[in-house]
């Protein structure tokens, strides 16, 4: 990005004093490619949506359109968001960082005053009323990111030690995860501790600690499948025997995995044709939610569903370049919270419906039906492009 | 901020910051390689996985579920005879069935208006069905498909469909099907077979050729919700049907109808125990002309009992023995007894045994023999059927005779081995071969028990068992030249296009006994007819060749009566055996197949004969009998008149005093016998009042003609024409006694000897 627009802003203070001439505070033009990105996954997201809905939508409410055009409203919503909040410095967000936290403990709380959530599918999740609802999670997600961005920041080398490095952030996330999995929300706390323990290990934690973290939860997994599979435990078997065979109950808990391999495997390479999806037609349970790849994968087949694969790991790797390249660590780590989020997302959720992984309710990023999370992710894919407005001119050619 | 460091200075930050910022940026670059490239090429290989290699299980599944699919029958073939009359033919016909899923669904809305009561009444109503059964289907709510009524005819089919649209109904659906018609109904009903309700082939052609006939089944694939309803969409897909081939018999209806007709009549009569069968086969190929068995059915109603009679015995049983007894008369009329049963034939195997014995030479046509009455083999005397012995014989007079002792004398001759070769290469012992279902193979006794005392009794025709269509095959190959050929009843395969997929081949399978031979059996067998035992079987204007049979059922005192006949005897075109087991022995004839089947044979010959085009061949008596045309001679002069009648042949008689003739009796251009007296009214008024038809049964030929012309009647005789002797009387009568008919109408009665015995 050249920098074509320079104006003052606020700067690290090193920077201030050193910089002479042309170190000033650049508010460049936004990253193109990751934008084209952004704006190519939402509008393939939505038709696919679209598609996929229309069967339900119309037996449900009699308008094929339903879920498509609520879902379109808050597309649009997202994308005024996001360049809004493009156009700001991001540096603000530091101010917001703790208000954002107090507000996600505000919410989390709030969501298990009985009578104040809304519970569905015996899980109380969301906030809101009638069909306007949203999940304080989401809100979470973004607090921790934001929080976690400008604390690790901020604390450069005192990152290796254990009390000022690791413990107030285990803190933060122990006490999130306890108040997300009293809902419950198993998934959200997974991503939520996910993306912090990444911002964690990215922002400088001790090696050692990074390789028993990672080693610990490699082997409490590896631990808890042999247990489930020697009839040791019972809580989350059936989802563990499920994922392993899902077959052996095709029509009982493993129908959704079935019926979902079978929407993937009768796409095959070219797909059954876009719209011509036969397993929406109330086989396949969440066809516009978490399950909406499956649909991608029979209408689109293995080409088209690399392509929109494709397009999410160049979007990721595209973040995670702006990442690298963003003015200051507190950026950097912004982005990388941010990127981290969609991309474990994006993994977990295809993951999930190819059966690679036990189930857990993970939506699509830019594509599962949920009007609020899709505004909140172009708003926070706004932040990203902030970022990278403020990139140094750095490419040789 | 790494770059950035090298293009500007480069210690412009401490130590401690480009260490932490090092570590960020490093972990951030492992980051991206993990979740923007190693992830999804994980995900990549699981979906490859998914996609490509379990394409095809996860597709047949998905198909599986998502599509109902509706069977097109393919329409099943025709069978014609021999001149293309329709025998079975395929007709399009609805069935009609419920969804009593989406019925129960339907019913659950509140916009609909109708109720299960309303809907089972009118179908039950329009269908015949009963309602309560209905209501009991719509009430499985779990099925989607019961059958309210199967192949409904097309315009009751409309009636329903116009009910639905109507009312608005849903869950009631028609499916197009095919039925079966027989538009003969009765006519070889053994032979061409019925379908099940799943229009497949149970019994005789229809199941034989069931691969033939059926065709492929064709496919209509919709697709449905997990609802099981159909899709927003209209998604359909055809496998055409492959219509069946139609198959082309042998039998030609009319000459079946002449043997039908026949054998119905002599069934009526001696009303035979265990019913009657008959074949009529063209020797020179093997193809068979004609196959009846009684009891019959009707072919477009398998199930219901046709024989008036046995059916009244049925009825009158008590009512826990009426399924069963329904059961197993429906089994006998099924029967195909020409080749279902087998039976100890009897003299009519005589044939085979004088074939066998003129080709191997024991015998020649100067043999001769005197018959005791009776003959001792081992120790055991069998006796002759005349007790008196027929003293000295020529050879054809023993076969005319139908002497049991020389036909033991002759089978003794041939010796054991011989003889049971003779009858293995006949085709006896492997049954016919005929391309029907469920054909029996006869009971012989093993060669290494095979006593003198067996063979003596074998010679003429006792203590073993064939089915009628395996010793017509037989003796087909003994007038025939001698060449064995399988019988069958389909000539040709015609796929829908009509192309010829199939072609019988009627090579013979081999030469039994040699032309010479076989032209001195027809010899014999001639004689038979014309001076022995078969007399009955004459039929005027052809050589008629044949053999009576009575042959004991073991020691029951039971009989089965036969006879075997072709023409013409010099030149064999068709044969002919019927048979009739255990016939009535208060009918008033004598039990003999010379009695009681010949004249029905006769009858049936001399109409199959001239429909198959075989000329007749009249003697100068029998000329003199032949049919000719009335002129008209209204007007003319008495005289006149006279002349031009008597030199047709006509006898003449007046009635009035006049000398024109003012009417006549037949009118001009009716068709009678030669012989016949014409009555001229010459000033008088023809009496214009039907005549009563006198009983005729047990008088002479000419006591016959007398009545008959009194009563201003003509009779025209067939049978056993050529004697005048007072031992042909009048067997039956075209016009039964009392019928009241027009003036000048022919009257037909059949001839036999009553005194002939086999």
């Amino acid at each position: 990005m050249m920098k074509k627009h320079a104006a003052p802003t606020q700067r690290a203070p090193q920077t201030r004093t050193l910089d002479k001439n042309r170190e000033k505070p650049a508010i460049g033009r936004m990253d193109l490619p990751f934008l084209l990105l952004v704006l190519a996954l939402t509008v393939i997201g939505l038709i696919m949506l679209f598609s996929a809905s229309f069967p339900s939508a119309y037996y449900e409410s009699g308008d094929a359109a339903y879920y498509v055009k609520r879902q379109g409203i808050f597309a649009v919503l997202g994308l005024v968001a996001m360049f809004a909040v493009s156009k700001v410095n991001y540096q603000r967000w530091r101010g917001a960082a703790k208000i954002l936290l107090a507000l996600a403990f505000f919410l989390l709380i709030l969501v298990l005053v009985p009578h104040v959530g809304v519970t569905r599918n015996n899980a109380t999740r969301w906030l809101g009323f009638g069909n306007l609802t949203f999940q304080p999670s989401e809100i979470a997600k973004l607090a921790v990111i934001v929080f976690f961005a400008d604390s690790i920041s901020k604390k450069r080398d005192k990152m290796k030690s254990f009390r000022e490095g690791v413990l107030p952030y285990m803190v933060i996330l122990g006490l999130l995860a306890i108040l997300m999995l009293l809902e419950p929300h198993l998934s959200g706390t997974i991503l939520i501790v996910g993306v912090g323990v990444v911002m964690m290990i990215v922002g400088g934690i001790k090696a050692w600690l990074v390789a028993a973290g990672v080693g610990g939860i490699g082997a409490v997994g590896v631990l808890f499948v042999k247990l489930v599979e020697s009839g040791g435990i019972s809580y989350g078997a059936g989802r563990i025997l499920m994922w392993k065979d899902p077959w052996v109950d095709a029509s009982g808990d493993g129908y959704q995995l079935c019926q979902g391999l079978i929407a993937i495997g009768s796409g095959g390479l070219l797909g059954v044709g876009l719209g011509k999806s036969r397993q929406k037609f109330l086989y396949l349970p969440e066809e516009h939610n978490d399950y909406i790849f499956a649909i991608v994968c029979e209408e689109l087949g293995l080409i088209g569903a690399t392509i929109i694969m494709l397009l999410f790991a160049l979007l990721i790797l595209r973040g995670f370049w702006i990442a690298l390249h963003a003015r200051d660590r507190f950026g950097t780590l912004m982005v990388v919270g941010i990127t981290t989020l969609i991309a474990v997302q994006t993994f977990l959720n295809i993951a999930v419906v190819t059966g690679l992984l036990p189930t857990t309710g993970i939506s699509l990023p830019f594509f599962s039906y949920g009007g609020t999370a899709l505004a909140l992710q172009l708003t926070e894919m706004g932040i990203i492009l902030s970022v990278s407005r403020q990139m140094p001119a750095i490419r040789a050619g | 901020m790494a770059p950035e460091k090298n293009h500007q200075q480069p210690n412009r930050k401490p130590e401690h910051i480009r260490r932490v910022n090092r570590i960020v940026q490093s972990r951030t670059f492992i980051l991206m390689l993990i979740l923007g490239v190693a992830a999804f090429i994980a995900l990549f290989f699981k979906l490859y996985h998914l996609q490509i290699r379990q394409h095809e299980e996860l597709q047949e599944k998905a198909v599986t579920q998502q599509t109902r699919s509706t069977v097109v029958t393919a329409s099943r073939g025709t069978i014609y005879d021999r001149s293309g009359n329709i025998m079975a033919i395929s007709a399009t016909a609805e069935t009609v069935f419920l969804s009593p899923k989406e019925i129960s669904e339907a019913l659950s809305d509140q916009k609909t208006t109708w109720t299960k009561e309303f809907v089972a009444s009118h179908l039950a109503q329009i269908l015949g069905v009963d309602e309560a059964t209905i209501l009991e289907k719509m009430d499985r709510t779990y099925s989607q498909y019961e059958i309210i009524k199967l192949r409904a005819d097309e315009d009751v089919a409309n009636e329903v469909r116009q009910f639905i649209n109507d009312n608005d109904v849903s869950g009631v659906y028609l499916v197009t099907d095919a039925k079966r018609y027989y538009p003969y109904g009765t006519l070889a009903s053994q032979v061409i077979g019925f379908v099940g309700t799943d229009n497949s082939g149970l019994y005789g052609v229809e199941a034989e050729y069931e691969d033939q006939l059926k065709g492929q089944t064709g496919m209509v694939v919709t697709e449905k919700n997990a609802a099981g309803t159909d899709v927003l969409y209209q998604y359909e897909q055809y496998y055409d049907a492959k219509n069946g081939d139609n198959v082309v018999l042998t039998l030609d209806s009319t000459v079946q109808y002449y043997l039908e007709k026949g054998m119905e009549e002599m069934v009526d009569q001696f009303n035979p125990a265990n019913g009657a069968t008959g074949v009529v086969l063209d020797v020179t190929t093997g193809g068979v002309l004609g196959m009846a068995s009684f009891p019959n059915y009707d072919l477009n109603n398998p199930s219901a009992i046709y024989s008036q009679k046995i059916k009244a015995t049925i009825d009158q049983l008590p009512a826990d023995q009426q399924p069963a007894a329904l059961s197993d008369a429906q089994l006998k009329q099924w029967r195909n007894k020409a080749l279902n049963d087998t039976y100890e034939p009897g003299s009519t195997f005589k044939v085979l045994t004088l074939a066998a014995a003129l080709d191997e030479g024991v015998i020649n046509m100067d043999t001769t023999f005197d018959c005791s009455g009776s003959i001792t083999v081992q120790g055991a005397t069998i006796h002759c059927s005349n007790t008196a012995g027929h003293g000295h014989e020529t050879l054809v007079q023993t076969v005319g005779n139908s002497c049991n002792p020389a036909f033991i004398t002759y089978g003794l001759r041939l010796g054991n081995e011989k003889f049971y070769d003779y009858m293995q290469s006949f085709g006896l012992m492997d049954g016919s071969g005929i391309d029907l279902s469920g054909e029996a193979t006869g009971i012989f006794m093993d060669p290494a028990d095979f006593s003198e005392l067996d063979l003596a009794c074998y010679a003429f025709g006792q203590n073993f068992n064939v089915t009628p269509i395996a010793l017509i095959a037989a003796q087909a190959a003994c007038v025939n030249g001698g060449y064995l050929r399988t019988p069958y009843v389909v000539d040709q395969v015609l796929d829908s296009d009509g192309n010829v997929v199939k072609q019988h081949d009627n090579t013979p399978v081999r030469q039994v006994i040699s032309e010479d031979t076989s032209a001195k059996v027809r010899e014999c067998l001639e004689y038979v007819v014309a001076q022995g035992t078969g007399k009955n079987g004459q039929v005027s204007g052809y050589r008629v060749g044949g053999k009576t049979g009575t042959a004991d059922k073991g020691q029951t005192g039971d009989v089965v009566v036969s006879f075997l006949c072709f023409a013409p005897a010099n030149d064999p075109k068709v044969m002919m055996l019927i048979t009739m087991d255990t016939p009535a022995r208060d009918t008033g004839t004598y039990v003999s197949g010379g009695n009681m089947v010949a004249p029905t044979s006769s009858k049936i010959m001399s109409e199959i004969l001239p429909y198959l085009g075989v000329e007749a061949e009249y003697t100068a008596a029998e000329l003199l009998g032949a049919d000719a045309t009335v002129p008209n001679v209204v007007g003319s002069s008495l005289e006149d008149a006279k002349t031009k009648m008597q030199n047709i042949g006509f006898t003449c008689k007046v009635i009035g005093n006049g000398d024109t003739v003012t009417d006549q009796t037949p009118v001009g251009g009716s068709i009678i016998p030669g012989k016949s007296t014409i009555v001229l009214y010459a000033g008088t008024t023809k009496p214009d009042t039907p005549c009563t038809v006198p009983d005729l049964v047990g008088r002479t030929a000419s006591e016959a003609n007398t009545l008959l012309t009194n009563t201003g009647l003509i009779l025209k005789v067939s049978g056993a024409t050529n004697g005048d002797s007072s031992t042909v009387h009048v067997l039956s009568q075209s016009e039964a006694a009392g019928t009241q008919v027009a003036a000048g109408s022919v009257v037909t009665v059949q001839l036999g000897d009553t005194s002939v015995k086999d």
